[in-house]
């Protein structure tokens, strides 16, 4: 009896044991596999969800019937469920590259408007850099022809003639008593511009000339003028001009401006000359004697 | 009475077959469906570019649609639709193949282009004179 029972049990056991192990077959593999992986790709459960989900169905159908052990009933959804897997990745792969494409074409469009932008901008920059340097051309223009204008008026005021040495300008020989170097009072108020005038152009340097009529010895003239010319000299210097600035020269009765044969002409020629040197600080040339 | 009763058993019986002749139809209207369902898929496919994509696959859509219609012609409903279901399952995976095929290589293609476009932003631009 207890034989019987024992063989009856076991044979229970077995059977239950055998049902309750599931069939399993290279189709249901590939399905798990394929699912699996599916499963895996993040970019299926977020594009290709419902495919995913079918896939799923359709690999729990397999594995009930595995369980079922109906060999003929895991064929067909684990096969479903394989190909299902694998079109939820294409497609979720295909909207991930579609999805590359649309975010890269935001960036291609933000890279062509810089890119636009800084060559605007470039355009923009050069075209006010242009107005600056015009501007500034201007204002130097507008400078230099002041200044001009303004060194015209001090000049006029000096009486001043250009000439090919320079601004030329004539003290007459009322200055000096005759035969004598030194300068009548007088002479000091009229220097004052002259003074003012080399004051303001520290630039200039000015070359003082001394000149006589013919009567008297060519000696005493070259003496006397070279004296005169020191004298003006000595009065600029006094002034408060560098003395390095002032040349003075004496020329006697060469290079007069009048006749020496009247009285009227010999006045003319007994004079100082100021001739004022250019902007550039260059000496003034001095004449020579023919 | 007893004709009565046969009279009803007649009418119970001719009302059964009618549900049975009903539910094999319904099968059979099943497996159709599948089958214009499968078509169309392979259709749609043939379409897309996918006999170039995925060839082995459009030639077993079109081997199982066959088998569907052959299993149909006989009233085989069950392998019909069996047949069908899997026949479309491969048409959609091989026109999914040629989509995955053409959105890859226009990503690939447009990185490029956007790789070039970023090197020529970089480069350092002329002072405009």
């Amino acid at each position: 009896m207890n034989t019987k029972l024992i063989a009856g049990m076991s044979l229970a056991l077995t059977m239950a044991a055998c049902a309750s192990v599931p069939l399993t077959n290279a189709a249901l593999e590939n399905a798990r596999n394929a699912v699996r992986t599916a499963e895996a790709d993040p970019n299926v459960s977020k594009y290709a969800a419902l495919d995913l989900h079918t896939a799923r169905t359709e690999l729990d159908a397999a594995e009930a019937a595995a369980v079922a052990r109906d060999e003929r009933g895991i064929a067909q959804p684990a096969y479903l469920a394989t190909q299902t897997a694998h079109l939820a990745q294409l497609k979720a792969s295909t909207k991930a590259n579609d999805a590359r494409v649309a975010a890269g074409k935001a960036d291609r469009d933000q890279i062509q408007l810089n890119a636009r932008t800084n060559e605007v901008n470039g355009a923009l920059l050069a075209r006010d850099q242009a107005a600056q340097r015009a501007d500034n051309a201007t204002v130097a223009r507008d400078q230099a022809t002041q200044q001009t204008a303004a060194l015209q008026a001090e000049l006029d005021a000096l009486k001043a003639k250009p000439t090919d040495r320079g601004l030329v300008l004539t003290l007459g020989d009322v200055l000096f008593d005759s035969g004598r170097a030194e300068l009548n009072p007088g002479a000091y108020r009229n220097l004052d511009q002259l003074v003012q005038f080399l004051t303001l152009h520290a630039e200039r340097r000015v070359e003082i000339d001394g000149y006589t009529d013919s009567v008297g010895t060519d000696s005493f003239n070259l003496d006397l003028s070279q004296r005169r010319a020191d004298s003006v000299k000595s009065v600029l210097v006094s002034r408060g001009i560098d003395s390095a600035r002032i040349a003075s020269r004496g020329y006697g009765k060469d290079f007069g401006v009048a006749s020496n044969a009247d009285s009227g002409g010999r006045q003319l020629n007994r004079r100082v000359e100021i001739v004022i040197g250019g902007v550039d600080g260059a000496a003034v040339v001095s004449r020579s004697r023919s | 009475m007893d004709k009565t009763t046969s009279n009803l058993t007649r009418i119970a019986f001719a009302l059964v077959a009618t549900a049975f002749c009903v539910a094999a139809q319904a099968r059979d209207h099943v497996a159709e469906d599948k089958i214009a369902v499968a078509k169309a898929a392979i259709e749609h496919a043939e379409q897309a570019g996918a006999p170039e994509a995925a060839p082995v696959e459009m030639a077993s859509a079109r081997d199982k649609l066959a088998r569907a219609e052959k299993a149909n012609a006989k009233h085989d409903a069950k392998p019909a639709e069996a047949w069908a279901d899997q026949a479309n399952i491969d048409a959609l995976v091989a026109e999914a193949t040629a989509s995955q095929v053409r959105s890859s290589k226009a990503a690939n293609e447009f990185d490029a282009s956007l790789r070039t476009l970023r090197q020529e932003a970089s480069r350092p631009t002329q002072p405009a004179q």
